[in-house]
């Protein structure tokens, strides 16, 4: 079949997957749009093109390859460690461009040495771009999730703060709401005396109570968040009452959050971070050097990238590393990427499979070379 | 010819007519009473047509009115870019509706748009399942929680009538709903988050942006003279 709008450069892009040892998967333009909407949420649904089956399931044109590759894997139960590669249309609304274009990328699923696989997706994005778009020179941005979760937790901050912290991460604006918010005390009022003693004094007690009330006005205690739950949550809410987020840590946090450096520097930087507010950061500070050092190893040009602390997105299923190429002085996005390890048990997974991929943009990928 | 578009019944037409009789334009309907076509008295260059709320705020988004009485919830859930493809010229001060989110009394940890984010966070590993919301405001929903509150993590379950029940039957966890006295979510057992009112509706003379309207004397009178009523 020919494909008038496949970019002339397809097949080079499957050599070069061929080339590093991937397998090639196809997933069906109409995929189920569940797993979409779950793992992305509601945002989601404005951009994608649904429709419904007779039955009533709902059903989407592939606004992307990383979760249906995932779940035909899961399906396969071929094993890992795999590497998978894809190329193909996916069909979404964007700011600009078309809403269906082209996409390639690789998955790297089960691979346990994490600062390898890492460097090996940014690795491989870089050389298959330098190729695409030669004597271009790339820009690469990264950013890592768990160092940022890792500074949270070395503050010593309260386990309900840092959740809210880590979910705003990537978020400028909300992040920053958020952490003026932390600085006010936080009070919970209207509660009534009843309550406010039992939460203080008698968790059994308070679990029976929102057990009767819920049994009293009708509402069902095992559909939705159970006594126990509100119970649990209420006391950790009431333990932080009045209390707010000490300035000089707030300014350790931002002073992190304002980091951004060649990632040649980022290791003294970070030792230096470390040692100056004096936060136990060495394991996290490790894990950060030996993916430096596996990049290298990688033969990635470490001048090339910019490490960004505050660069990461809002979903729960990535957990490390997250990165972007584009042309130097292009906000242009040619390949983005990261390391999700949560996705695959989220999408049913018995096992913790790590996981991390990029996919490259064709369609912009094509307009740049149009350009020179 | 320029149309203005009312609501065809209840308190909404009556309410929206006296507003026009008020501001000089007495509505009359041509052929009976109970005609879906009208003209406002001694106007020859404007037609009403009565229609439901729902399909003002549609007809109004695509421009095949000029002018539309209806709620202001239903214009911000219909249309993209409201602002942009629509003027708001006067609020006409009926059809007072507060979108809001609403939880289950019971949940006495919860009681701000930051509590509510907390739970959905958790909710998937707990409970197997994101945090639902029935509702019937997919947009205003996906507005507040994601743009203002930074929520992304929720479903969206799909409720075309009493959504408040929903939560005590187990089928959605949360509402966003609309309420007047908030009697109804009182006797639901449901309490309003404290920052959580969406918006607070009420019934507008709201006109399509089109160029043709600029310098036409019709328009500007039509909007000047609501305006200096209400």
């Amino acid at each position: 079949m020919t494909l008038i709008n496949l970019p002339d450069f397809a097949g080079d892009l499957i050599a070069d997957f061929e080339r590093l040892g991937t397998t090639r998967v196809d997933t069906p333009v109409i995929q189920p749009a569940e797993p979409f909407l779950d793992m992305a949420g509601e945002d989601l649904r404005r951009r994608i093109f649904l429709t419904q089956s007779e039955t009533g399931e709902n059903l989407c044109l592939r606004p992307e390859f990383t979760i249906p590759v995932c779940m035909r894997h899961i399906e396969t139960a071929t094993g890992t460690p795999k590497r998978y590669s894809y190329l193909g249309e996916v069909f979404r609304q964007r700011r600009e461009g078309g809403s269906e274009f082209y996409q390639a990328g690789i998955e790297d699923l089960g691979t346990r040495d994490f600062a390898g696989a890492d460097a090996r997706a940014v690795a491989d994005a870089v050389a298959i771009l330098g190729k695409l778009v030669p004597e271009q020179p790339l820009a690469v941005t990264m950013g890592d999730q768990a160092m940022f979760e890792a500074v949270v937790a070395a503050l010593g901050l309260p386990a309900g703060w840092q959740k809210r912290l880590i979910r705003a991460f990537g978020e400028h604006a909300q992040l920053e709401a958020l952490m003026q918010r932390l600085a006010k005390p936080e009070h919970v009022s209207g509660l009534g005396a009843e309550v406010e003693t039992l939460a203080k004094e008698d968790e059994e007690g308070l679990i029976a109570h929102i057990d009767g009330v819920m049994e009293a006005t009708g509402y069902l205690t095992n559909a939705s968040r159970s006594p126990k739950e509100i119970a649990r949550r209420l006391k950790e809410k009431l333990a932080l009452a009045g209390t707010s987020l000490d300035p000089a840590k707030l300014d350790v946090l931002r002073e992190f959050l304002s980091l951004n450096v060649s990632l040649r520097y980022a290791p003294g930087v970070l030792a230096d971070f470390a040692e100056s507010t004096g936060l136990p950061l060495q394991a996290a500070v490790d894990r950060f050097d030996a993916r430096v050092a596996a990049f290298a190893n990688a033969g990635v040009k470490l001048s090339d990238i910019t490490w960004r602390a505050a660069f990461g997105r809002p979903l729960d299923y990535y957990t490390g590393l997250v990165f972007e190429v584009t042309l130097r002085n292009d906000h242009r996005v040619l390949a983005g990427g990261g390391r999700y390890d949560g996705m695959l048990t989220l999408l049913g997974a018995e096992e913790n499979i790590p996981a991390v991929g990029f996919s490259l943009w064709l369609d912009r990928i094509e307009a740049v070379r149009g350009e020179r | 010819m320029i149309t203005i578009a009312l609501p065809s019944k209840g308190r909404m037409k009556d309410d929206a007519s006296a507003i026009f009789g008020k501001a000089g334009f007495k509505v009359v309907a041509v052929g009976n009473e109970r005609s879906y076509r009208g003209r406002l008295e001694g106007v020859d260059d404007v037609e009403i047509a009565f229609l439901s709320a729902s399909e003002i705020s549609r007809e109004i988004g695509n421009g095949s009115i000029d002018f539309g009485v209806t709620g202001e919830d239903l214009i911000r859930e219909g249309l993209a870019e409201a602002d942009v493809r629509v003027e708001f010229c006067a609020r006409l001060g009926f059809g007072h509706a507060d979108v809001v989110v609403a939880v289950p009394e019971i949940w006495l940890d919860v009681d701000t748009m930051a509590d509510l984010g907390d739970v959905a966070a958790d909710f998937r590993a707990r409970h197997g399942r994101r945090l639902a919301i029935a509702t019937k405001y997919w947009r205003l929903t996906q507005q507040f929680f994601s743009s203002q509150h930074g929520i992304q993590l929720y479903r969206i379950v799909e409720s075309l009538g009493a959504t408040e029940g929903a939560p005590a039957s187990g089928s959605a966890d949360i509402i966003v709903d609309i309420t007047t006295t908030g009697s109804t979510l009182r006797a639901n057992h449901l309490k309003i988050l404290s920052d959580g009112v969406i918006l607070k509706s009420e019934a507008c003379l709201v006109r399509a942006r089109k160029p043709e309207h600029e310098g036409d004397a019709t328009v500007a009178e039509i909007i000047s003279r609501v305006r200096a009523v209400v």
